[in-house]
């Protein structure tokens, strides 16, 4: 099913939580919505569930006007981040819930909600209560029960952020996979990038209540389109050093020549020069020099942190190097991961 | 439950037993099983002073035990002269009438205070909670009156009708609703359960332990009321169990033997219910002492 937002506004009392936020989700993507925490994503998954109305704009299902429809009429399947699943029922009656209260026959439910068990790989503890369940296994149970009244809509609410390390990765693979085989379409909210970086097709990127980006997950990282958007993402976070325009070239605050150069930005424009970690380069012949300050070795990988422009900034070298503290190294840039932002507005130049 | 809890004495008792005797444990073990004598020896001697003959009650030194465990005379007696039969029927309905009825709105009162939204919550809440802190006898006044004015004195109506709620369980009760996280109230919304189905199918399961704990602190205070089946019945055919003791006393005259078999007849029933109930009281009582 396709969404349409547009220009949705939620305002509690005088504070905005969603600031005038349209775009479209196709149908059977999965679109996670990510920013940090009171960003506004959950007001506006709350929105899309009808938990929430929006104070103006409307929101289309399809071509249904849906803004403000009750919960149940939307057609939708809700999973919380502590799974919120019945404790005193089974597996199977928490499955079977839902069918229950549209008064489904019971042979039937029993069947979808059997077959629903399967698809999530919980077949095999249908007659266990949640509370002798795994997180991840609650979990599992949690998408089961929304999924099996065959919603429309899928909304997961930080889903994996109470599992821990090893099976948030194993689940998530596990929501992609459901997800696919169902190809129901889905909307994931999280405040981890490499969560939504991972499973997303395509990613909103929210601040403070306002639509940042919305891209693919790849083009949100390669091209960023301001400073937040290129902070947000990344590990190691992407380096930031301050700089101002002079003639078209970007000059740190030390005074050296980054060698970055901008096009029609006016002179004296405070900037800053954010760059990956993965686009420095060691070049000995640059002119642009820098002071090593640690190197950590990262398996096959050696990350350094050096100084550059009075900051302390990283950048991954290669291992032969062999660079010790407080040696002077000369840096340049790759082509790619390598923006100009400016210092107040966030706006990119480059 | 009552298996498990033998088993956890069981546990206690070997672990004990591994541990050298200190002379601090000895003492420890001697105070408590002092204690719990004194405790029991009351209903020891009122259950065995039932069964003894009017002399032998009387007897200087006291026999310790019966010299004819069957002599069930006292008993016949109090059944004869008093209706306790018809006492426990009284008792028996008072009791079920305030258990269902007050279960009832308490779980309703409760749901509506912990998850319903309306104008004037919170200000409703706590001037019935402030409500606790008048003392039951004034109220008797007043409720007295109201049973006077609607003709139901002296009627089973006039035991049950002012206890038909409870501010004290609905506090508890609600209590343990607002620990209920918000989320499967959502869940349940968006798959179209109405806040009835809700209440019943999934908030009411899930609160068992705390219901049984009311109802069990409401079946006690119910069968023990005195004050107000005295205040609000005059006749034999309304009288429940301690008004009916009471009454016992003073028309059946001075004889110890007879006072204790009427006396056994109205403890026995809430005995039988504490050994079957008691981790409920137990942790009701703690849990209430932790909120209130």
């Amino acid at each position: 099913m396709k969404i349409r937002l547009e220009n949705i506004v939620k305002r509690f009392d005088d504070n905005t939580a969603v600031n005038d936020f349209s775009a479209e989700i196709e149908s059977g993507e999965l679109v996670t919505l990510l920013g940090p925490s009171g960003c506004g994503k959950s007001t506006m998954l709350n929105m899309l569930s009808g938990i929430l109305y929006p104070t103006e704009g409307k929101i289309y299902f399809d071509d249904d006007d849906v803004t403000y429809m009750s919960s149940e009429k939307r057609g939708i399947g809700l999973v919380f981040q502590n799974y919120a699943l019945y404790p005193h029922m089974t597996v199977l009656e928490n499955i079977c819930f839902p069918l229950e209260i549209k008064r489904v026959p019971k042979k039937e439910r029993i069947e979808r909600a059997k077959k629903m068990a399967e698809l999530v790989h919980v077949e095999g503890m249908l007659n266990r209560k949640p509370g002798q369940l795994s997180g991840g296994q609650q979990q599992r149970v949690a998408i089961a029960r929304a999924l099996v009244k065959e919603p429309r809509l899928l909304l997961l609410d930080e889903p994996l952020s109470n599992l821990d390390a090893r099976l948030r990765i194993e689940m998530r693979e596990e929501i992609r996979r459901i997800q696919l085989e169902t190809g129901v379409t889905t909307i994931f909210v999280t405040h981890d990038q490499e969560e939504a970086m991972s499973i997303s097709d395509h990613i909103i990127l929210m601040k403070l209540g306002v639509l940042q980006q919305y891209d693919k997950p790849q083009y949100l990282y390669d091209q960023p389109a301001n400073c937040f958007v290129a902070d947000f993402l990344g590990n190691p976070p992407i380096n930031k050093v301050e700089g101002v325009v002079e003639g078209g070239k970007v000059i740190l605050n030390t005074g050296e020549d980054s060698l970055v150069r901008v096009e029609n930005v006016p002179d004296g424009t405070k900037v800053y020069l954010s760059f990956r970690a993965e686009s420095v380069i060691l070049d000995n012949k640059s002119p642009l020099k820098a002071k090593v300050v640690m190197t950590s070795v990262m398996g096959k990988e050696v990350i350094t942190s050096f100084v550059l422009g009075g900051k302390e900034v990283r950048g991954y070298m290669n291992s032969d190097a062999e660079l010790e503290r407080d040696q002077e190294i000369g840096i340049s840039f790759k082509k790619t991961g390598v923006f100009v932002f400016d210092y107040e507005s966030g706006e990119r130049y480059l | 439950m009552l298996r498990k809890s033998r088993n956890t004495e069981m546990n206690s008792d070997n672990s004990a037993s591994r541990e050298p005797f200190s002379f601090g444990k000895i003492l420890m073990y001697i105070i408590l099983f002092i204690g719990a004598l004194v405790m029991i020896f009351p209903f020891y001697w009122m259950i065995t002073g039932a069964f003894k003959s009017k002399l032998e009650v009387n007897l200087i030194p006291p026999t310790l035990f019966p010299e004819n465990p069957f002599n069930l005379e006292n008993f016949i007696y109090a059944f004869k002269t008093a209706p306790f039969a018809i006492y426990f029927r009284n008792s028996l309905i008072a009791l079920l009438g305030c258990i269902v009825t007050c279960s009832f709105t308490t779980i309703l009162a409760a749901y509506a205070f912990s998850r319903l939204r309306f104008p004037g919550r919170e200000v409703i809440f706590s001037l019935l909670l402030s409500l606790m802190m008048v003392p039951y006898e004034m109220i008797i006044i007043t409720n007295y009156r109201t049973i006077v004015n609607w003709k139901l004195h002296n009627t089973l109506w006039a035991l049950i009708l002012p206890f038909m709620s409870s501010i004290f369980y609905t506090y508890i009760l609600k209590g343990f609703f607002d620990s209920v996280p918000e989320s499967l109230y959502q869940a349940a919304k968006v798959d179209g359960c109405s806040d009835w189905k809700y209440l019943w199918r999934v908030m009411v399961p899930m609160a068992k332990s705390s219901l049984a704990t009311i109802i069990l602190l409401n079946a006690i205070a119910t069968w023990n009321s005195f004050l107000w089946p005295m205040i609000a019945t005059n006749s034999k055919e309304v009288r429940t169990l301690p008004f009916g003791l009471y009454a016992f006393m003073t028309e059946g005259g001075q004889r110890n033997e007879r006072m204790m078999a009427a006396s056994t007849i109205v403890v026995i029933p809430m005995i039988i219910v504490f050994l079957f109930a008691r981790k409920y009281i137990i942790s009701g009582m703690s849990r209430g002492g932790i909120k209130g």
